[in-house]
């Protein structure tokens, strides 16, 4: 009997890794296929983030940039996070420019811009401006140059205007109005940032980053060289309820459902409930959705951990033995 | 079938080509790889022409006449000297003057990497984190110091520092667990919702 | 002469921008001012570097026959054909172009990352072991902060995501700290032995 349990565990051990690669498959498609409601939980990192971006409502003298640096690798993480944050400055009327310095981060760009400002009426040149694709090998030149002079240092947006032209540049010179960066990264990008940016000038840099890089980060939230981050999936999560809960408040206003934007509340955030059918376009909760696969597949590996460990304690005794 | 459903449909087909590596390497996933490479590659040379040709060299040159800009514009043609045998040497007058701001990465690297990381770590301890955080940090720079043998007290001062950093490597890890997941769901969401329409 | 010219070129140029990193005087500004405009036009060619090594290595697969040539053809045929319709037609939202982009260049490079998540799932099942007490801190740590980032942590008990937090914020920052420290100096020596001229591998082989 004992040397049949062996041989069970010794199965276990010796099984064939496309197995395993099923039971993830079903891990993940099940969830999404049959949605349920869970609870995201927001963190302090993220709420950071939002309460920097909402100080900037309606002010033609603050804007913030968004760098985007990653590929389509890292979309499923950081495409949610760059469309919501897009959707806040859009619905609070905040400045926001977009850029990218590799280039397969540009389309990505465009595709977020596109995809945010559908239920919006907002202007390339008034409300944002795609700074566009500029090299890699001016990274550095650029990030240094808007600590003088943003319009100066780009030259052109990705439309071929002069910056320095258009209505939106009126009252922006430098990272003094500028004056939040969030560098969405799959790679150490928003080191630079923080290296020179924030240590030249003085910027305020916040991080978007895969969850692979999230801890590494700590440090700079805490000495404040990183002023929030939202971490992979879950903090594109966070930030889609902090945008659904505070910029895009609902109320009903004369028996109509009117938006009626909302000052951050620590309170207010902590019990919120926000039903997923309950919004229409699938985009504003592509996060949220993803939680849900997200948590059975947690539960999964945790699963395979502990009986991947149970085999290897019995073999452990059998050869003991 | 719509051009929408057309586009998803190839989209699909290169998703479900690479997700045929899973089960062995074959010709579909090498034919995508193969296009992977030749796309991404390709993508980048109207975009560089467009986006920085025409308005750092061109539009200097040919238009406001600053030909000034002709000097690193001819210098950055040496590039193509690099898989040269004999002239890859000129190739290094480009690359030479991009690494130059190397410079300002000397005392700025040391502000924002050492300064202000030691200057908070020097804060004075006034709770349980803040001193489980101080013994964390000193233990571990005591680990990575190689010059005197890790044995007795000092080894266990620097085993205190293992401690941390297995604790630090597991977070990493849950959360590379988390982002790995991620970027499947991401693909899965794709295949699911946008081609299959199966998710409400 | 052949590197003793060009590192020369770093070196003056590296202090000036050292120098420049403390000096607000108008000639700091002016003389960044210049190299701005100039690496912005040699940037566009750094570019060639990449595309000229793609193509090298890959006609020579073609041309010496090497098995699984055929891909090459395919890898050159999509890099000249994507390349021209980006010239054609442009490479704004709506192009030919972004087509290509969204529905070929998009998925592959999202789904080739994708596959990590089958390998980290059957490493979790056949290596992630706990063989001492080391590896059994770190898998303890990985999995409360593993059940700390999902609703269901909060589900089971508000401890959950407070101990991961706790994790993330004090024993893992102090770890991350503590490494960050030692990297921080290793940059700033490598940037200072660039500087100086004593490391020169970035200059390539040759005289």
């Amino acid at each position: 009997m004992a040397e049949q349990k062996m041989n069970f565990f010794d199965k276990m051990q010796a099984l064939d890794r496309r197995y395993i690669y099923l039971v993830v498959a079903l891990a993940i498609i099940l969830p999404l296929v049959i949605p349920f409601n869970s609870r995201t939980y927001v963190t302090e990192p993220s709420e950071n983030i939002y309460k920097k971006i909402d100080s900037f409502t309606g002010r033609k003298d603050r804007a913030v940039l968004m760098c985007f640096s990653h590929d389509a690798s890292t979309m499923a993480e950081l495409f949610p996070m760059e469309v919501a944050i897009l959707r806040h400055c859009f619905q609070r009327n905040i400045q926001v420019f977009t850029i990218c310095f590799i280039p397969a981060a540009k389309p990505l760009m465009d595709y977020a811009l596109q995809t945010a400002k559908e239920d919006y009426t907002v202007q390339s040149g008034v409300d944002y401006v795609n700074f566009g694709y500029k090299p890699w090998g001016i990274f550095l030149p650029i990030v240094l140059g808007m600590g003088d002079d943003v319009a100066k240092a780009v030259e052109t947006d990705d439309e071929g205007r002069i910056v320095s032209n258009l209505e939106i540049m009126k009252e922006i010179k430098n990272y003094n109005e500028m004056n939040l960066v969030i560098d969405f990264a799959a790679s150490a990008a928003v080191y630079i940032w923080i290296e020179y940016a924030r240590a030249r000038f003085g910027a305020n840099v916040a991080a978007g980053v895969t969850a692979v890089m999230a801890a590494d980060n700590f440090p700079y939230l805490q000495t404040g060289q990183l002023i929030g981050m939202l971490a992979g999936l879950k903090g594109a999560a966070e930030y889609e309820k902090l945008v659904d809960v505070f910029a895009t408040h609902k109320e009903m206003v004369n028996g109509v459902e009117t938006v009626v934007p909302r000052e951050f509340s620590k309170e207010v955030i902590k019990d919120s409930w926000i039903k997923l059918s309950d919004i229409k376009n699938p985009v504003y909760k592509t996060a949220r959705i993803g939680m849900n696969a997200q948590t059975v597949a947690h539960i999964m590996i945790i699963v395979f951990i502990a009986v991947g460990n149970i085999g290897y304690f019995v073999n452990r005794k059998k050869n003991k033995n | 079938m719509s051009f929408e459903a057309i586009s998803n449909f190839v989209a699909a087909f290169f998703t479900l080509s690479i997700f045929s590596f899973l089960y062995k390497d074959n010709p579909f996933y090498k034919f995508a790889e193969a296009m992977f490479v030749g796309v991404t590659m390709g993508y980048a040379i109207p975009l560089v022409y467009y986006n920085t040709f025409i308005p750092f060299v061109y539009r200097p040159i040919f238009i406001e006449h600053n030909f000034i800009i002709l000097i690193p514009a001819l210098m950055g043609s040496l590039y193509i000297f690099r898989f040269s045998k004999n002239l890859s040497w000129l190739s290094r007058y480009p690359i030479v003057f991009g690494m130059a701001i190397i410079g300002m990465g000397v005392p700025l690297s040391m502000h924002a990497y050492v300064l202000v990381q030691m200057r908070i770590a020097m804060m004075p301890i006034d709770n349980i984190n803040t001193f489980i955080i101080f013994v964390g940090t000193i233990t571990i720079l005591l680990y990575f110091f190689f010059s005197k043998a890790h044995k007795g007290v000092y080894g266990k001062i620097t085993n205190i520092g293992i401690w941390y950093m297995m604790v630090g490597f597991g977070a990493s890890f849950g959360y590379t667990v988390m982002a790995r997941i991620s970027l499947l769901i991401g693909r899965i969401q794709f295949l699911m919702g946008d081609w299959l329409h199966l998710m409400k | 002469m052949k590197r003793q010219i060009p590192l020369l070129i770093v070196i003056i140029l590296g202090f000036i921008f050292a120098i420049h990193t403390f000096v607000p005087h108008k000639a700091s500004a002016d003389f960044y001012d210049w190299y701005q405009t100039w690496i912005k036009a040699l940037s566009p060619f750094m570019v060639l570097l990449g595309i000229m090594s793609l193509f090298m290595v890959n006609t020579a697969k073609i041309q010496r026959k090497i098995p699984g040539w055929q891909y090459s053809v395919i890898t050159l045929l999509s890099l000249i054909v994507t390349g021209a319709v980006g010239f054609i037609w442009g490479t704004q939202e709506g192009t030919p172009f972004m087509w290509l982009f969204k529905n070929v260049q998009m998925p592959m490079g999202a789904t080739m990352f994708s596959l990590l998540a089958f390998y980290i799932a059957s490493a979790a099942y056949k290596a992630f072991r706990a063989r001492s007490i080391e590896a059994t801190v770190l898998l303890v740590a990985a999995i409360i902060v593993m059940l700390g980032q999902v609703p269901i942590g909060m589900a089971i008990s508000k401890w959950i995501p407070e101990t991961s937090s706790w994790i993330l914020n004090v024993p893992n920052l102090a770890a991350k700290r503590g490494i960050g420290l030692g990297v921080g100096l290793g940059m700033t020596a490598t940037s200072l032995k660039i500087l100086l001229g004593i490391e020169r591998t970035y200059l390539g082989g040759g005289d």
